[in-house]
Formats: C-alpha cells, sequence, structure tokens
C-alpha cells in the first residue's frame, strides 16, 4: 500500500535528480573528450544509467503526486 | 560519439583536464552519489522510496567499482600500498580480543550459551563469518 511521501523524501529525490544530472554531464564530456578509449566507453555506457535513474527518480514523484495532501498536516 | 580531438586549438580539454583527472572527478562523484542514496535510504519512510533508493545505492556503487577498475587497469590509479604483516599480526591479535569481550558480555548477561571454553569461542565463530564473506 502506497503512502504519501514525506517532505524530506521529497528533498533527497530533487538533490538525487541534481546529483544524476550532474553525472550525465560529466560523463558526457568524458565520452567525447577523453583520448583513453577504455575510459571513453565506460562513460559512455554509464550515460544510459544516469538517464534511467533521473526517469526512475521523476516517476516516484508522479507516483506520490495524487496521494499528497495540499493542507499542511498535524 | 563525435571523435573530433580539439588539437588544432590553442588550448585543448585535455591540456585543460587530463583523461585521469576527468575520470577521477566522475568517480569522486559516484562514491559521493553512493553515500547520499544510501543516506536517503537509511531515511526514508515510504517502503517504496526505501527499495528505490536501496537499488540506485546498488547500482551507483557498481558503475563506482567499474570505473574503479578501468583506471586501475589503465595505470591511473596506483595501488594502495599493502598493510604490513606487523600491523596486521598486531590488529588481529586486539580484534581477537575485542570479540572475545564482546562474547564474554554476551554470556554475563545470559544472551549466549556459556558451556564452551571462552578461548576457543573466537574460532568457533567464523561459521557464521563465513557465510556473509561469500
Amino acid at each position: 500500500m502506497m503512502q504519501p511521501m514525506s517532505a524530506k523524501e521529497l528533498e533527497y529525490i530533487v538533490d538525487s535528480i541534481s546529483n544524476e544530472d550532474l553525472l550525465l554531464k560529466q560523463c558526457g564530456v568524458v565520452a567525447t573528450s577523453a583520448t583513453n578509449q577504455a575510459i571513453k566507453q565506460t562513460c559512455h555506457q554509464m550515460i544510459n544509467m544516469h538517464q534511467q535513474h533521473i526517469q526512475t527518480l521523476v516517476q516516484s514523484i508522479q507516483q506520490h503526486q495524487q496521494m499528497a495532501p495540499s493542507q499542511p498536516q498535524n | 560519439m563525435n571523435q573530433q580531438q580539439s588539437q588544432q586549438q590553442p588550448v585543448s580539454i585535455q591540456t585543460l583536464l587530463p583523461d585521469h583527472d576527468m575520470a577521477y572527478t566522475v568517480l569522486a562523484d559516484l562514491k559521493r552519489v553512493v553515500r547520499e542514496y544510501a543516506t536517503a535510504a537509511t531515511e526514508s519512510s515510504c517502503q517504496q522510496i526505501r527499495q528505490m533508493f536501496t537499488q540506485l545505492t546498488n547500482d551507483t556503487l557498481r558503475m563506482q567499482g567499474d570505473l574503479y577498475n578501468v583506471m586501475q587497469q589503465q595505470g591511473m590509479y596506483s595501488t594502495a600500498s599493502p598493510a604490513l604483516r606487523q600491523e596486521v599480526d598486531k590488529q588481529l591479535q586486539q580484534q581477537q580480543q575485542t570479540q572475545q569481550k564482546a562474547q564474554q558480555h554476551l554470556q554475563q548477561i545470559g544472551l549466549a550459551g556459556g558451556q564452551q571454553n571462552q578461548q576457543f569461542q573466537a574460532y568457533q565463530q567464523p561459521q557464521s563469518q563465513q557465510q556473509y564473506q561469500q
């Protein structure tokens, strides 16, 4: 049974999206500019993972959207 | 991916930030993000969100490990120097004592079967420890 997300959880999710966004861009820089092929390839592969993570995090906000109260509780 | 390098430009990105530094910034951020995900998991009250953060912790930990391995294979990360035998011997002895005292403590408060010789208990415990290591 799904419960509403806490304010703290929402903040962690938002911070996590910033982290993933930064990692995605950093990996993009390495994937395009590194001369070492092994490093280049590893970072290229990681881009997909970070994209998936962002998607998962955004979806978790979406899933809890309807349950969120419009008035402060207690 | 675009293979074009900036060799013709006066200052290439390679000069600005060499490969190993670039890789290291990603590695350092992955380490930080693993910790943040683990903290988020421990502080989540919603079961689904806790599961999500646990999964993200594991995924990120794996990526960090993969990148570390590649960096090490490419000679970008010097292997950590081994702990000296003398120090390992000393710590092993001290930590076995700690383990033994914990066992004695449990016996004193009546939470452990106290029939066995206490000295040997530390050596009999590893049966359960092996399960965790494998």
